[in-house]
């Protein structure tokens, strides 16, 4: 049986394709993938950092107030927003639809362009829940 | 129903569930990551919040530790440091998910 598992094809490495739409999504998400996996455990750590006293928040609360942390707040958004459009497209895929080649490509170059557009309008409405 | 077939089902409904819980987690946190100690403390202790929070933490360790064992599955050959490799990510999502919901609902 594991002779029979050892025996499965790899997915070929990334030099054997030619880069289209849909082959940089496919890689994007998978990193982006990982990624978020570090973001969650980082999340979790940060609301972990909670349980300490407010003398030892305050190192976190220096790093979310500097640069350093507005741009792993806004790479963040976008991070999130890239998995949520492009889990969107997967699940459009899995019910049966967006199959054809032309609608395949629209949907990755909607998905690459809606990430950022996704992520701005969140950190403008984010920010506006408070000030 | 095999294994991989159970994985790839549960990797889509985690999926479908995730995407409220993210984007009510990005607007909570984009509101809030710059706030002092109180305000953060004043959030976090609402039911609701821990609530929500936990749905949301639940759903994420379960999508993205079967998306990490797909990319195993992928481009790791040796069945063995396949096991391995999964069972290192379980477990350490598993520790990290169960001593942060201690600390969310002790607060």
């Amino acid at each position: 049986m594991n002779k029979l598992f050892s025996k499965n094809p790899l997915t070929p490495h990334l030099q054997i394709y030619k880069w289209q739409i849909s082959s940089l999504l496919s890689i994007t998400n998978r990193i982006v993938g990982v990624i978020n996996f570090i973001i969650i455990i980082l999340i979790c750590f940060w609301l972990i950092s909670l349980r300490f006293e407010e003398n030892n928040y305050f190192l976190i609360f220096n790093l979310m107030n500097s640069v350093v942390g507005k741009f792993l707040i806004i790479f963040l958004c976008w991070a999130f927003s890239f998995q949520i459009l492009n889990e969107i497209r997967h699940l459009a895929w899995d019910l049966g639809y967006g199959y054809d080649t032309k609608i395949a490509k629209i949907t990755g170059i909607l998905v690459f362009a809606g990430s950022f557009i996704l992520a701005i309008l969140i950190y403008l409405v984010g920010n506006n829940l408070v000030n | 129903m095999n294994l991989s077939t159970k994985k790839w089902l549960f990797t889509k409904i985690s999926s479908a569930i995730l995407i409220p819980f993210m984007i009510w987690f990005l607007l909570k946190f984009v509101s809030l990551f710059d706030s002092d100690y109180q305000t953060l403390i004043d959030l976090v202790t609402v039911k609701s919040f821990k609530l929500v929070f936990t749905g949301f933490i639940l759903t994420a360790f379960l999508f993205y530790t079967l998306t990490i064992s797909e990319i195993f599955e992928d481009y790791i050959n040796d069945q063995k440091i396949k096991n391995v490799a999964n069972k290192v990510v379980f477990t350490f999502a598993i520790i990290i998910l169960i001593f942060t919901l201690i600390i969310l609902h002790t607060l």
